[in-house]
Parts: structure tokens; C-alpha cells; sequence
């Protein structure tokens, strides 16, 4: 078997459910093709095995064990073989066009989402698009896995039928007509079966929900009290789903009655005119029996098409979720680019703002809105073509909108405030260029001062982080982010409060260590932390949406009001200042739990 | 710290208590569908004389009778069925509601410290993935279980009654069937959970994409994350190819019992019959039973597979019960309100102290802020204070009295942990408040709101305090997600509160609105707050250093300053200027 997942799974057609379904089909036309041949042959097999029987009994009847009759055991023999070898080789391909169905479509998936930045995100929530791979692609997938057993039963039928009515034409048509009326009467139950089975289903959902949510809050709930009041709530609602249950079970268990009763009253029938048709010599024993056998195996091709309808339903419901997700358009990237990229070494520059990064500067960028320099920050790095279209960024004069995505992300990286830490090896997650040397990743870590993140993933860089980096604190992620961004290794780098969940110890460090590692090459971090403000080369200030004025952070705290950008230099001093005279103590949060940036700046807009 | 999972016997017997206590019900079930599989026998017995009285000549009467009997047994089976499958599922209802319910009284009967240590990630997945994966073998697994047996057993003993000579010939094949499957069931379950779980990765991967899609964009992942989930289908798919393959051996072996078997009774029993031993009916029966077996024994076999699969989340639904308690409640009742730590020690690993004996008065209605590096032991000793572990060594008292020796509801009247976790609960705004006090009336609910600065938004919802919140309801901010934890707290009303980092990782704009709702929470309480901003401790009473588990210097801000040490050496390179 040729392994999966495809090297490229292609280009679907996604102009609706159908079309995509038959594009599907397409790329897999020979397994396909191969599993409808098996799945014919096996119900054929099926198919002829009573009137084999029924010919033994005959021939039994008759001349005892003769040659005739051990002739006729080796064919039903042979047919049995056959059925068995091609029963296994049929599910073989079965599952093999459920796994190339649901895999292509899984693949395209990840693809959309991998391409498509933001745009994914703002269109659907999560949940839909994760959905789509563990629910749609599967439902997908067992459209060609079934198939071939619906063709199958076709032939099947078919196959009966043309026996019966070689045999007798009476009968032949009892059957033939009978059975589908039988399985339009269990179909016409299957309807309010299906609604109390989503009656239960969405009950049952929301017993979920809440029982993850109790779970989710937990710590909450020991701390605090009230788990009475939740495990109430649980009860309730599990009882709520029981009695959804118990009215399922009332319609299934009439369902499951009528499927004994229906199918058996047509057999008995069908015996009865048998046997009556036999009395008279129409027919022979072992045609009765046939006819008996018949008329036991046909239901099950019968109920497998009926079956079939409600998978090929659910298949076109689940392609339609799945297109929609497939429909996604990138944020960015979408248009060709048009213009060849500058040389290494040209300015990236915001426009609106005036924030200019001059080649192989470690800069700082401070404002009194700490959102303002975050959009700055999050604007140098391209990610929304249309809605960036109004405040251009240029790097060597040429908008970014115009450059080459994939160039333009090799030279240029922002790392925003809260970075996604993935799953996987630490080692592995952080080199995310792939190029990194063990050395490397210490150094970098070294820099993160990440040490203990070292220390508490068992393993080191070579142990597994789980789902989100979820066993590592808001700081050590925050840490293990920094040092990803810096094994990029861009030619410009842009770090959106690197060190707002550490403490003061280690921020000090970091500070000290990043701008070292950074030395001449252009690097910006968006911050009003003092510590880190002392050791970059330089600092904009961006003030009501332009930068006001630029200095070392020494400077600036030292520029007297009076000199040439003095009341710029001041409103810094008040943003970043924590000195007793600046922002008396008493006026600053009592406890002050957390980081009071914004309430210290308040307090001294109000005196300036 | 993990939780545990019940080992095979304990589960085994919890299953068997289960169904000992439904005892009844169980019986009765289980009688009605012997009656109802004894009636589906008739089928193949009435061809096999049919097929006897036609050769030999018979009336049409006589037909007519023995099709109407035919016809009064599968009437008979229908309604029998119809009776025994309601009140199985319904059974299997009520045992998986009593299950569920139980479980989750056990989980919010956890005690505090292993909630705090071992994360809720596992109890979730056990409260939705593992409760699930039972369900539907609760459900539909047991019934189609004993029906299967039932059938299996009934129709062996049919053609025994009917002809034992004959019947020998169906069991040709057996030896296959019984090898085979027990070949198969040996590797299903290990095979199962692996294809289960590489879905499990898959989509955990998926999840990780969309919801980090911005890192993707901005480190230009993408390339990364698509190899990452090609990398989760080629596992997806080794796991798929070792399940088909145990099928690929079981599936043959199955279907050439049920080829062989009927061929070798043709064969036999058309021998016995050319020698006038028994009647060409009774061999056409016995073909037709063999033929009829089918169905159950597959049934069987899916249902065995099924049913090792949900033993294994059974034994983690289970697991949970097997957490010891960390305290025992006392009946002393504490003198005063002064909280004192005396020699405290605690070891997450036996032999390995992260808190070396600490000593701490706390004075009531003053602030202490907790400060220090990363892993210094700052949270583990606050939830040493808040009473959250009982300590290794030592002990924390309350007007004399050991925290982790009051009751759980005592406790929390005393001491209370703030921590940055917010998680917003789905229910009301009502609700989400009244987790702290059952029976608030509504004007309690808005003082606290409002004591906390939140009442503007809470009446300015939809339906004010009667507005769903939580996953799937009006969304919150994590500011108001955080105001409505303070108005718990408001609520509770401890005298001692311990705040662990509970804005750090807010932005600076809501911190500071959350600044007035705290103040409000804070006033006339003792606090201790960790922290790592230093301008919480500047703020404080007084300051207490922890590193490497010890308590370094403590006293108020200036003294400490002015002493010179590690805390003075931190302050200014803060400071700076």
C-alpha cells in the first residue's frame, strides 16, 4: 500500500459540495474503480450461494451423495473462497478510499490555515475549522468507503431478483416488489428516530460543555466554594439527557421490533407461497429453500442502500462545511508582489507615525498608549494587505504590500506580546528556521535567561512541550518565545514587549544580555520598562501618533524642559519615570498588583 | 503530578458492583430477550419442516397452520423485542447517568492540592473524551451484548435438540474463529487507542494552528505547521495500516468458519440423510441456523473489541476515586485571625525542599508583598499560606489553629487565593457570583458589583445580572472576567488574602482599571501579594525577599533599602536614575 499523506494533495474544485465530492473522486478514480469491481463480486458471491444450496438439497434429495451433488459443494466451496478472499481485498480498498478521501481532505485543511494568516481566524471560530478535520473529512471519507457496498447490494439485488424470477415468475416479483416497500416503512421511522437521536445528541453536547466547564474552573470552585451548585447543575442536566435517552430508546425499540416483524412476515410469506408453489410441483424443494434463503439475505442489501442515502446526506452537509473553510482568502499575499526587494540594509519605516529603523540600530520605542507602538510595531510586520492599505510601511521606499510575502518574512519578524508556544520538541520549537546548532540554541536561551525552562521540561531541548507549552508559566513561555525570535535571526527584528510577565531580576538581565546579542543589527522593542530602555542604542518617543522626539534614555531623562524637545523629554520622563519625584508613592495603586505602565502615565499627563 | 488509573480489577469490580446493584432490572432484561431470541429460532425450523412435509406430501391446511404459527412467533419476537430493547437502553441510561453524575461529584470533591498540582487538563479530558468513549458501550454495547450471547447460545442448542449428529458438522470451522479472534482481541485495543490517539494529536495540532495563526504568520511558520500535520497523518495512517492488517487476518478467518460450516452440514448431513438417519428438513434447518449465526458472532466480536476500549476510559472515569484526601478536618475554632507560618517546608518530590523552614507572622490589616526570582518558592509559599497544601514540615495556623485542619468551608471564611487564572462559568452573571455565597439575594449581588467598580457593564449587559456569560454566552473581557472573581471575593468575605501575580498578565490598561476594584477588595484586610513588579512591594507594609525557599530579608521598604542588601541592589538598578 502506498503510504500516505499525499506529497501535494492538489486543488480542489471548490465551486460546491458536489463538485468537490466529484473532484475527490477523481484523484482516487483506480482504488475507487477497484473497490466498486470487489464489492460487485462479493455480493454477487453472496448473492448465489441459497441458489447453490437450494440445488445441493436438490441434488441430495435425489441421488444421495453422487457426484452431482459433491460437484455442486466444490462450487459453493469455490464461491465461498472467492467471497472470502475478495470480502478482505474489498475492505482493504474500502478503508483505502476512506483514508485517501479524509487525508486529502485533512491536507487541504492544514494547508488553508498554514496560508492564510489572520484571515482564518477572523472569518471562523476555531472550533469550525477544527471540526472540519476531525468530523467533516471523516463523514467525507465514508462516501467512497461505502461505495462500493452500495453497488454491491445493487447487483445484488439485481443478481436475486433475475434467480427468483428465472425460477418463478410469482415469486420472483413478490420479492422483488416486497422488499423495498418493507424498507420504505423502516425508512419512514428513521426519520423521528434520527430527530430524538439529535434531541439527545445536543442535550448531551451541552452535559459536555458543562461538565469541561466545572472541570476548567476547578481550581476556582475548591477555592471558593460553591461545587454543590455546580454538581446540581450536572445532575439536572444529565437527567435531562437521560430522558432524551429514554425517548430514543422508545422509537429505536420500535424500529428494531418493526425490523423483525417486517422482514420476517415477508419471509414467512414468501415460504408460504413457496411452500404451496412446491405442493403443486412448480418448483422443487431446494427451490424452497432458496427462495427461504433469499429472502433472509436480501434485507441486508437492502438496508446497507438505505444506509448509503443517509452517508451520501451527510457526506454533501460535511463538504459544505469543508469548502467554506477551504474558501479562506490569505490576509496577506493574495496579490503578486510587483517590485523587486531593496538590498540588505535599507530603512523599514512607518509612514503614519514617522518611526523610522535605521540599518544596524537596537532602538526602543515608547509611548504613552501602550497600544499605539504595539500597532506601530504589529504594522512593520505585514499582516492584513487590506486593512494596512491606509498606513503604508515601506522598507527601502518600497511598500510592503508590493514585496514578496515569503522574502519579506525572512528579513523582516515581529514578535508580538502573546506569542503561541507550539507542541513538540523544545530543541525543535525553537529553531524554527531550521538551522540552528545546539550552541546556538543555548545562547539564545541564555539570552531569554531561560534557563529554568531548561531545567523543568525533563529533557531539556530535547524534551516534549505539550499542547500550547501549557506546562510552562506566562513568564518562561514569554522567555521561550524571545529566544524563538531571536534564532530567526532576521535582518530586522521587532520584539512587542518582550519582558512584561518577568520579574524584575530576570528582566534585568534580559535587558542586558538582548541588546548585546542584538549589537548592530537593526533590532526594535516596543517597552516603557526602564530596564530594558537603558541598554538599546536609542529611543523614539511616539507621542500622539508621531514620534516627538529620539535620544538615549539617559538623555532624555537628562534634557533639561527648557532645551530644544524639553517638554517631549518630559512627558517621557513621565511615562517611564519611577523615581518618588516624578510619580509620588502615594499616588501610585496602594498595592499596585501589576504593571501600572498606564496609571503611573496617567497620574503625570495630569501634572504636565 | 498525574492522576491515577484504576488497574483491571478494580475496574472489573466496580463494573460488577454496578450491574449487582441493578440486579434486578438486569434480570429481567436479560430474560426478556432469551424470550425473544427463542422465538427468532423458529424460522429455520419451519423450512426444515416444510421442506420434510412437502417431500413427504402434506395439505395446503396443513401449511397454512404452520406458516400461521410461524407468523403468531415472529409477532411474539417483535413485541418481545420491542419490550426488552426499550428497557435496555433505558438501563444502560441510567447506569451511564448514575456513572457520570458520580464521577463528577468525585472530581469537585478533589482535594485542593492535587486540583492546583495536577492541572485540569486531564480531568477535562476525562470529564468529555472518556465519559464519551463509554457512553455509547454503555448505551447500545451491554444490550447488543447479551443479545449476541443469547442468540449464539440459543441457536447452538436449537440444532443440538434438533439433530446432535448433525449438528457436529457446523463446528469445522470453530478452531479458526476461536484462534483468530483471540489473536485479533490481544492487539485491537493497543491498535485502536494508537489510531484514536493520532487523531487526537492531529487535531490537537489543527487547534494549535488556528488559534496561534498569528505567530504562524509572523515567524513564517507555515511550511512548519503544514509538515507538522502531514507528520500527524503519517502516524494517523501506520496506525490505520496495523489496524486494517489485524483486521485483514480476523475478517478471512471469520467469514471462512461461517463458508465452511454450512458446506460441511450440507455435506455431512446429506450423507446421514442418503443413509436414512435423518431427514433432508433437519439438515436444511441446521444450514439455515449456521447461516443465522453470522450475524451475532460479528456482533460479538465488535462489541468485545468496543468493550476493551471503554474499559480503558472506564479505569480513568475510576481512577479518580483512588485520590487519597490531603486533610482531615478538626472541630477547634480559631482564637484570633493572625495567620503564622512556624518552620514551614515543602517538597513537590520527597527530599527535594523548595521552602526551607519558613517562619512568618502576618499582622492582620497589613500588606506584605512576596518577591523574588523565578522559582525562588514565592507561590509555593503563598499557597502555604492560603492553606491550598498542608506543608511537608511545620505548619500554618490560624488564631492557633492549623488551616489544613478546618473545614474546607471554614477555611475559605479565613483565607483566600487570588491567582491570575480567571475562568468565567456558564451561567449567569448571578450564578458566576453566587458560587461564593448560595443563598445572596440580588441586593447583595450588586453591592459587591458594585463595591468592585463593575456594576456599570453588569447593568449595561442584555439582561444585567441575569445575562449568560461563559463559553457560548455574552463574552467578557479578561478585566471583567477578573472583577467578577473579585466580587466573589467581596462575597466571601475573608479577612486574609493571598494574590498571586492576579493582573500580571492583563495589559497595562485594564490592570489599572482593576486597580479600583481591587482596592475595594483589598480595604480592611491582611494581604499578601507576589509579585514581580517592584513597585507592589515599594507600596507595601512590608517586603519579604524569598529566594532558594528562605525568606532573605523582610521589613518595610525603606529599611530595607537603606540595609543595603540584594533587595536595595534590585531597587535601584529599578530605579535606576
Amino acid at each position: 500500500m502506498r503510504p500516505l499523506p499525499f506529497a501535494d494533495p492538489g486543488t480542489p474544485d471548490l465551486r460546491g459540495p458536489w463538485a468537490y465530492l466529484r473532484w475527490v473522486a477523481r484523484r482516487q478514480a483506480g482504488v475507487l474503480t477497484a473497490a466498486l469491481l470487489c464489492g460487485v463480486v462479493v455480493f454477487a458471491c453472496q448473492a448465489v450461494q441459497p441458489y447453490l444450496v437450494g440445488e445441493i438439497v436438490d441434488s441430495a434429495t435425489a441421488g444421495g451423495l453422487d457426484a452431482a451433488t459433491w460437484r455442486l459443494a466444490a462450487l459453493l466451496l469455490a464461491v465461498g473462497l472467492a467471497l472470502t478472499g475478495t470480502a478482505v481485498l474489498g475492505h482493504r480498498l474500502d478503508v483505502r478510499n476512506w483514508l485517501h478521501a479524509t487525508f486529502r481532505s485533512s491536507q487541504l485543511v492544514s494547508r488553508t490555515v498554514s496560508r492564510s494568516g489572520q484571515a482564518v481566524s477572523a472569518e471562523l471560530p476555531t472550533g469550525e475549522v477544527v471540526s472540519a478535520v476531525a468530523n467533516d473529512t471523516f463523514r467525507i471519507g465514508e462516501l467512497y468507503a461505502m461505495a462500493a457496498q452500495f453497488l454491491g447490494s445493487l447487483v445484488a439485488y439485481a443478481v436475486v431478483t433475475g434467480l427468483m424470477l428465472a425460477s418463478s415468475v410469482e415469486l420472483g416479483l413478490v420479492i422483488a416488489l416486497g422488499l423495498p416497500v418493507v424498507a420504505a416503512v423502516l425508512a419512514l421511522l428513521v426519520r423521528p428516530l434520527n430527530r430524538r437521536q439529535s434531541a439527545q445528541r445536543e442535550a448531551s453536547g451541552r452535559l459536555t460543555t458543562l461538565g469541561a466547564d466545572t472541570v476548567s474552573g476547578l481550581r476556582i470552585l475548591r477555592g471558593i466554594g460553591g461545587e454543590k451548585v455546580f454538581t446540581d447543575r450536572y445532575r439536572s442536566q444529565s437527567q435531562r439527557v437521560r430522558a432524551a435517552g429514554v425517548k430514543v430508546a422508545h422509537t429505536q425499540s420500535w424500529l428494531d421490533a418493526l425490523q423483525v416483524l417486517l422482514p420476517g412476515l415477508f419471509v414467512a410469506l414468501v415460504v408460504y407461497l413457496g411452500a404451496v408453489h412446491a405442493m403443486s410441483g412448480r418448483i422443487s424443494t431446494g427451490q424452497l429453500v432458496s427462495f427461504y434463503g433469499y429472502a433472509a439475505f436480501l434485507s441486508w442489501p437492502v438496508q446497507l442502500a438505505t444506509q448509503f442515502l443517509k452517508i451520501a446526506t451527510n457526506a454533501h452537509v460535511s463538504a459544505k462545511k469543508l469548502i467554506t473553510v477551504l474558501r479562506v482568502q490569505p490576509a496577506t499575499g493574495t496579490r503578486p508582489a510587483t517590485a523587486t526587494p531593496p538590498a540588505p540594509g535599507a530603512v523599514l519605516r512607518d509612514e503614519t507615525t514617522g518611526v523610522a529603523l535605521e540599518p544596524g540600530r537596537v532602538v526602543a520605542l515608547v509611548s504613552p498608549d501602550p497600544d499605539e507602538s504595539a500597532r506601530v510595531a504589529v504594522r512593520l510586520g505585514r499582516f492584513d494587505d487590506a486593512a494596512e492599505a491606509a498606513t503604508p510601511v515601506t522598507l527601502g521606499g518600497v511598500p510592503l504590500a508590493d514585496l514578496p510575502k515569503d522574502h519579506l518574512r525572512e528579513r523582516v519578524v515581529v514578535a508580538e506580546a502573546t506569542p503561541t508556544i507550539f507542541s513538540g520538541r523544545l530543541g525543535t520549537e525553537l529553531d524554527v528556521r531550521d538551522r540552528a546548532a545546539v550552541a546556538d540554541l543555548e545562547r539564545a536561551m541564555h539570552v531569554a535567561d531561560a534557563g529554568d525552562v531548561l531545567d523543568s521540561v525533563p529533557d531539556g531541548l530535547a524534551g516534549e512541550l505539550p499542547e500550547k507549552g501549557r506546562s510552562l508559566s506566562g513568564g518562561q513561555r514569554q522567555r521561550v518565545a524571545l529566544a524563538r525570535a531571536l534564532l530567526t535571526e532576521p535582518e530586522i527584528l521587532v520584539l512587542v514587549e518582550p519582558t512584561s510577565a518577568v520579574d524584575a531580576h530576570t528582566e534585568a538581565r534580559i535587558a542586558a544580555r538582548l541588546a548585546e546579542a542584538r549589537r548592530g543589527r537593526t533590532t526594535l522593542v516596543v517597552t516603557a520598562s526602564p530596564l530594558v530602555l537603558d541598554h538599546v542604542d536609542e529611543v523614539l518617543f511616539l507621542d500622539g501618533g508621531r514620534v516627538t522626539t529620539r535620544g538615549t534614555h539617559r538623555e532624555l531623562l537628562e534634557r533639561p524642559r527648557a532645551a530644544e524637545g524639553g517638554e517631549a523629554a518630559a512627558r517621557y520622563r513621565a511615562v517611564v519615570g519611577r523615581s518618588l519625584d516624578e510619580a509620588p508613592a502615594d499616588a501610585l495603586a496602594p498595592t499596585g498588583l501589576g504593571a501600572t505602565d498606564a496609571a503611573t502615565t496617567d497620574l503625570a499627563e495630569d501634572r504636565a | 503530578m498525574k492522576l491515577p488509573i484504576a488497574d483491571g480489577r478494580t475496574t472489573w469490580r466496580y463494573a460488577v458492583g454496578m450491574l449487582r446493584r441493578h440486579r434486578g432490572a438486569f434480570t429481567v432484561i436479560a430474560v426478556l430477550h432469551v424470550l425473544a431470541a427463542t422465538a427468532g429460532l423458529v424460522g429455520p425450523w419451519l423450512l426444515g419442516r416444510l421442506v420434510d412435509d412437502v417431500t413427504a406430501g402434506t395439505t395446503a391446511d396443513h401449511v397454512r397452520d404452520l406458516v400461521l404459527f410461524a407468523v403468531a412467533t415472529i409477532v411474539a419476537r417483535a413485541v418481545l423485542q420491542k419490550v426488552a430493547q426499550q428497557r435496555s437502553m433505558v438501563f444502560g441510561e441510567s447506569v451511564f447517568a448514575e456513572m457520570r453524575e458520580e464521577f463528577l461529584d468525585t472530581v469537585t470533591a478533589l482535594p485542593l492540592s492535587v486540583v492546583e498540582r495536577a492541572g485540569t487538563g486531564d480531568l477535562v479530558a476525562r470529564t468529555t473524551n472518556d465519559v464519551n468513549k463509554i457512553q455509547h458501550t454503555v448505551r447500545f454495547g451491554l444490550p447488543q451484548l447479551v443479545v449476541a450471547v443469547v442468540t449464539i447460545v440459543l441457536t447452538v442448542a436449537a440444532t443440538l435438540l434438533l439433530s446432535p449428529l448433525v449438528a457436529v458438522a457446523m463446528f469445522v470451522g470453530l478452531p479458526i474463529l476461536l484462534v483468530a479472534t483471540r489473536w485479533y482481541l490481544r492487539r485491537a485495543e493497543p491498535a485502536y487507542q494508537r489510531e484514536s490517539a493520532a487523531y487526537a494529536v492531529l487535531n490537537g495540532t489543527v487547534t494549535e494552528s488556528v488559534e496561534g495563526v498569528r505567530t504562524v504568520d509572523a515567524l513564517h511558520l507555515g511550511a512548519r505547521r503544514t509538515g507538522r500535520a502531514d507528520a500527524d497523518l503519517a502516524e494517523a495512517f501506520a496506525a490505520e495500516t496495523a489496524t486494517l492488517n489485524l483486521r485483514s487476518v480476523l475478517f478471512p478467518s471469520v467469514d471462512l468458519t461461517f463458508v465452511l460450516a454450512p458446506i460441511s452440514v450440507l455435506v455431512w448431513g446429506g450423507w446421514l440423510a442418503a443413509q436414512g438417519s435423518v431427514s433432508v428438513g433437519t439438515v436444511t434447518a441446521i444450514v439455515m441456523y449456521t447461516m443465522q449465526l453470522t450475524g451475532p458472532v460479528w456482533n460479538l466480536i465488535f462489541w468485545l473489541d468496543e468493550i476493551q476500549v471503554a474499559a480503558t476510559s472506564l479505569s480513568r472515569i475510576i481512577g479518580v476515586r483512588l485520590v487519597a484526601p490531603d486533610r482531615e478536618a478538626g472541630d477547634a475554632v480559631p482564637a484570633s485571625e493572625t495567620v503564622t507560618a512556624r518552620g514551614v517546608r515543602y517538597a513537590y518530590r520527597e527530599g527535594h525542599d523548595v521552602l526551607h523552614g519558613i517562619d512568618l507572622d502576618l499582622r492582620p490589616g497589613e500588606r506584605l508583598a512576596i518577591v523574588g526570582p523565578s522559582g525562588a518558592g514565592k507561590s509555593t509559599l503563598g499557597r502555604m499560606l492560603a492553606g491550598i497544601h498542608p506543608p511537608t514540615g511545620g505548619s500554618v495556623t490560624v488564631g492557633g489553629v492549623p488551616l489544613v485542619e478546618l473545614p474546607l468551608e471554614d477555611l475559605r471564611r479565613h483565607v483566600a487565593l487570588v491567582t491570575q487564572e480567571h475562568h468565567v462559568f456558564v451561567g449567569t452573571v448571578a450564578d458566576n457570583l453566587r458560587l461564593a455565597d448560595v443563598d445572596a439575594a440580588p441586593e447583595r449581588l450588586r453591592d459587591a458589583l458594585a463595591a468592585v467598580d463593575a456594576l456599570t457593564w453588569v447593568d449595561a449587559l442584555p439582561e444585567g445580572l441575569h445575562t449568560e456569560v461563559g463559553s457560548g454566552g455574552h463574552p467578557l473581557t479578561p478585566a471583567q472576567a477578573q472583577q467578577l472573581a473579585l466580587a466573589r471575593l467581596v462575597l466571601l468575605d475573608p479577612h486574609t488574602l493571598v494574590l498571586d501575580e492576579a493582573t500580571s498578565l492583563l495589559d497595562p490598561r485594564a490592570a489599572r482599571h482593576l486597580e479600583r476594584s481591587l482596592n475595594a477588595v483589598l480595604a480592611g484586610r491582611t494581604v499578601v501579594a507576589i509579585a514581580h513588579r517592584l513597585h507592589t512591594a515599594h507600596d507595601a507594609d512590608r517586603v519579604a525577599v524569598v529566594d532558594g525557599g528562605r525568606i532573605t530579608e523582610i521589613g518595610p521598604h525603606d529599611e530595607l533599602v537603606a540595609a543595603g542588601g540584594e533587595y536595595a541592589r534590585l531597587w535601584n538598578s529599578w530605579q535606576h536614575q
